[in-house]
């Protein structure tokens, strides 16, 4: 810039070229803009050429209409660049940020989910399902009309529609009337886009998997909620926790109504029984067991009784939220608990016996279910919770802390919705995985759950002691290593009295990894950050090599096999699992659930408060009177028998495994999932991990295979910029990387820099 | 007998000599002083009393019973606590926070300690639940020579309170000092700021090399000229 030698020849002529040099910045933004939309269309077109015509690809995603979308893509972010500063008072103000987030789940349903598992229609996915749906004559008029037998684009002008009028309502402030017809209008399309799905799952008689209307509906009451909002909020520029508010004013309600959704939904909407064939419904379920000799109380149940209960719950839990009444929401837990085992109880009935008589190829109990049923089992666990937190819940009036301020006050405010979000978790968790495709399941018992728990592991070691282990993913090795060992698949054989089953395997897979752990911890805990990162690597090297070359020992290169699956068998307890994944799922969820308990109670105890310390300072640490060496040892040690329980547990689940399954890249990314989710964090390390699983099988569907990494890359890149503390990031690291310095109070506000991790 | 023995100990750092046998003993009640200049050799004998080192040669003795080579974290057990050079709190914990873990050898800190604390230093009240690392230096002093009074000493040993601080704020730390001994807890102090320190000091031991050069009450160190030229800067007449 040569702004100073423009002002000594004279004002004039230094305004002409501060004007140039604008337009010309102006312009190369433009250009970068729309150079990058360039490189995202050819990122996301066709990658295949032929030999004989190398510009096959490109021609197909740069020549052709679609190149419109990304440059309107690129003229986007320039307008979004250049105008930022005026965007971001709109921004703040009341139902943005909602209208945001649903009409981007909207837009996501309408692109990258299935509507459909058919595969007869493009993959299932809704661009290739709307116009043949549009123009089949056999879906219900009103299903087609959502799908555009009018006007070709009805879907996306439906989401145009509304969000145009609650982006309009939030622009005139004082039209509440926009407001309430925008959120209106999209909870009505809401329900269409649902009802449109379930007629073309009904006429397709395909048993269905699909999330896509269910995100759509999810999207649209999000923006009709949003409208509500502007129309309520009269203009005032506050967004700030919209949930957080509606908490205050009534805990429990935003469970209410996520709950009274979802309820409808699997009531209403969605299928019960989908043996070979078949798409019923809760009504259709009920006339096709009639009479086939369906106990009474099951019949009465798909009859009428679900409605009863379903409903009963709904209002009692609704009511205890709204008047707080303690009584009436113990009642409400109790009823939606009650109701809950009920509904499990006719679930198993009823497929039980479609099993038994053969019944369009049913395969047995818990099996050909559709997503109706669970969807009300997740239902009526979000309204037990509901009535459960409200009959818990006190008063109590947080101190309103400056913010930022005080950390004790901050800590109380961010976790009061916290309590909440782990009742739409639990519930999930236990009744999401049923309605998914084989193919999830498996994801979710093979890749995602392994990670979770490896992670919990991992973040004792690395987010509270705070030493960097490279290496972590040898105590898993030798996790799974014991359980082949203790089964008697390895070519040493136990002596006869230790042969066990996998399951009883876990307490010594727990005191190997323990003396694993110490016996590397021993001779290492005096390095620190880099150096104790290097030797941890090697240990992890050293233990996949020794595996893979004492062939006498271990096998060698072809590793451990036919390791049997888990069982028990105590008293009346007898379980063996088998081919079923979704059984390992609940059994993972058990040990996830043990484990985090404990670990929840360790990081608020004196170990945990050692652990803290060490990673603040060692010296002081020292100073105040803790034994560093023990208590980095202790950390070692239980981060290793975590790793260890995940090794018997993935040893016999996948029956067989090879060195190869212990690699190196596999320690670095759990590193990686517990960085991403908040160093520290529990709910972080789980979070990272479940979303870094997830995202690369997701991407299967949606990106070319040999992208995949790239678009992973782009998203950790996304978040270290956003949120460089993590997905959830532990109280210490989020004050260390976004609130030290915004203190008003002391001369100096330096924090000596971290010693590595 | 003294509270504190300290009998021809000799520290090494490897090859290095840092103490060449350092002789010297607080009586019960007292305040002594170590002075040096840079490298003297004081932060590695106070080191060496409170665990962190181990002497290669000589006795430490605390109360009669030898401690040379008992790990840190034991030695706060019988009322040792050390206030390391350079303050170290804990900067992403609360200022509560840090004064808990001072109690750490506790099973549960003492309120009335907790509050003692708070009178003495009335600004740590104000930034209870702030994070320390928000704290200005002389906060963060303040607030270190609170958590090692959490532990509820016998023997308080300071490193340095005054680097890097204000004259004023320096002028707080000591009187506050003065004032912790005047409730019957020793002090070990280990100063640069020689005027200070020996103003406050019953006794001083000069420490030159690894060796101590020079010892004697506070007043007539003070008046001793060698002192005077090579640590208050005077010129000798």
């Amino acid at each position: 810039m040569s702004t100073y030698t423009d002002v000594t020849k004279g004002g004039g002529q230094s305004r002409r070229s501060d004007a140039a040099e604008a337009r010309i910045a102006l312009a190369k933004r433009f250009a970068g803009c729309m150079f990058l939309a360039f490189v995202l269309a050819l990122m996301i077109g066709t990658q295949e050429g032929t030999q004989d015509d190398f510009g096959y690809a490109f021609r197909k995603s740069v020549f052709a209409p679609r190149i419109g979308i990304f440059a309107l893509i690129g003229v986007a972010v320039f307008l979004a660049v250049t105008f930022w500063p005026r965007i971001v008072p709109y921004l703040s103000r009341a139902g943005v940020r909602p209208l945001a987030a649903g009409a981007l789940t909207v837009v996501v349903s309408f692109t990258l989910l299935n509507w459909t598992d058919s595969t007869d229609l493009n993959n299932g996915k809704f661009g290739g399902l709307r116009p043949a749906a549009a123009q089949t004559g056999g879906i219900d008029p009103v299903a087609r009309l959502f799908f555009g037998s009018a006007f070709s684009l009805t879907p996306w002008l439906l989401l145009l529609i509304v969000v145009a009028l609650v982006a309009a309502a939030i622009r005139f402030e004082d039209s509440s009337t926009l407001g309430y017809v925008g959120g209106g209008l999209a909870i009505v399309f809401g329900i269409w886009a649902q009802y449109a799905q379930s007629a073309v799952r009904s006429f397709l008689d395909y048993p269905d998997h699909s999330t896509g209307a269910g995100v759509a509906l999810l999207g649209f009451v999000t923006i009709g909620v949003s409208g509500i909002v502007v129309a309520r909020s009269h203009g005032k520029a506050d967004s700030g926790g919209f949930f957080q508010r509606v908490y205050d004013w009534r805990p429990g309600m935003p469970l209410v109504a996520l709950g009274a959704v979802v309820g409808l939904v699997g009531l209403f909407s969605a299928a019960w029984f989908s043996p070979t064939d078949r798409n019923a419904g809760i009504g259709l379920t009920s006339t096709m067991f009639h009479g086939t000799g369906l106990s009474g109380f099951s019949a009465a149940y798909l009859a009428w009784l679900a409605y009863v209960l379903f409903f009963a719950t709904l209002i009692l839990a609704g009511a205890a939220s709204y008047l707080r009444h303690h009584l009436l929401g113990w009642v409400a837990a109790g009823l939606g608990v009650v109701s809950l085992l009920v509904t499990l109880y006719v679930m198993h009935d009823f497929s039980g016996l479609a099993a038994q008589s053969k019944f369009d190829g049913a395969t047995g109990a818990w099996d050909n279910l559709g997503t109706g049923g669970w969807m009300l089992c997740g239902a009526l666990t979000v309204l037990a919770g509901a009535g459960y937190l409200v009959a818990r819940h006190e008063q109590v009036e947080v101190p309103d802390a400056a913010p930022g301020v005080s950390s004790d006050a901050a800590l109380a405010a961010g976790s009061k919705l916290g309590p909440a979000l782990l009742v739409v978790i639990i519930a999930s968790a236990l009744f999401f995985p049923p309605t998914a495709t084989q193919f999830w399941q498996t994801v979710l018992v093979t890749e995602i759950g392994i990670y979770v728990l490896l992670a919990i592991g991992l973040n004792v070691v690395v987010g509270w002691a705070g030493l960097l282990d490279l290496g972590f993913i040898a105590f898993y090795a030798i996790g799974s290593y014991t359980t082949a060992y203790l089964t008697g698949r390895l070519p040493v054989k136990p002596p006869s009295f230790l042969e066990l089953t996998p399951l009883a395997a876990i307490p010594f897979a727990i005191v190997i990894c323990l003396v694993a752990g110490v016996l590397l911890g021993a001779p290492t805990l005096r390095l620190r950050g880099d150096y104790l990162a290097i030797v941890t690597l090697g240990f992890g090297e050293i233990i996949r090599v020794v595996a893979n070359n004492s062939t006498p020992v271990t096998n060698g290169s072809r590793g451990a096999f036919n390791i049997p699956p888990p069982e028990i068998h105590i008293g009346p307890l007898d379980i063996k699992w088998g081919d079923n994944v979704l059984g390992y799922w609940y059994l993972l969820l058990v040990f996830v659930v043990i484990v985090v308990l404990l670990f929840n109670r360790l990081e608020h105890s004196r170990l945990g408060r050692a652990w803290a310390a060490i990673r603040e300072d060692e010296v002081a640490a020292q100073a105040t009177g803790i034994n560093t060496v023990r208590v980095k040892l202790l950390a070692f040690a239980i981060g290793a028998s975590t790793s260890g329980v995940a090794g018997v547990y993935f040893a016999s689940q996948i029956g067989s495994f090879t060195p190869e399954n212990f690699i190196l890249n596999n320690s670095i990314l759990v590193v990686a999932y517990v960085v991403f989710g908040g160093m520290g964090s529990l709910p972080g390390a789980m979070a990272g991990a479940a979303v870094l699983t997830w995202l690369p099988e997701f991407l299967r569907d949606q990106v070319p295979a040999e992208d995949r990494q790239m678009w992973i890359g782009a998203v950790i890149l996304l978040m270290m910029i956003f949120r460089p503390a993590g997905l959830i990031p532990a109280r210490r690291r989020r004050a260390e990387l976004g609130g030290l310095d915004k203190k008003d109070s002391s001369e100096t506000t330096a924090v000596p820099a971290g010693e590595g991790m | 007998m003294a509270l504190l023995e300290v009998d021809d100990i000799e520290v090494r750092y490897g090859a290095i000599r840092a103490l060449k046998g350092v002789s010297f003993d607080v009586e019960e009640g007292e305040v002594v002083a170590l002075l040096g200049a840079n490298g003297a050799g004081k932060t590695t004998t106070q080191k060496t009393v409170s665990g962190m080192m181990r002497p290669a040669l000589g006795e430490i003795r605390f109360d009669g019973e030898r401690i040379d080579g008992v790990p840190a974290h034991t030695l706060i057990h019988r009322g040792i606590c050390h206030v390391p050079e350079g303050r170290r709190v804990f900067p992403r914990m609360s200022v509560k926070e840090n004064l808990e873990m001072g109690a750490f050898r506790f099973k549960r800190p003492d309120k009335q300690v907790l509050d003692h604390v708070m009178e003495l230093f009335p600004r740590l009240q104000e930034r209870i639940t702030q994070f320390a690392g928000t704290l200005s230096g002389g906060e963060q002093q303040m607030l270190a020579i609170g958590r090692a009074l959490m532990g509820k000493p016998r023997l308080l040993l300071l490193d340095e309170p005054s680097m890097g601080l204000a004259p004023l704020i320096v002028q707080q730390i000591f009187e506050i000092v003065r004032e912790i001994n005047g409730e019957g807890v020793t002090v070990l102090i280990v100063e640069q700021n020689a005027a200070q320190a020996l103003a406050l000091a019953n006794r001083g031991y000069v420490l030159e090399t690894g060796e101590v050069v020079l010892s004697g009450s506070g007043k007539d160190l003070l008046a001793d000229d060698r002192v005077r030229a090579a640590y208050l800067g005077e010129e000798i007449a």
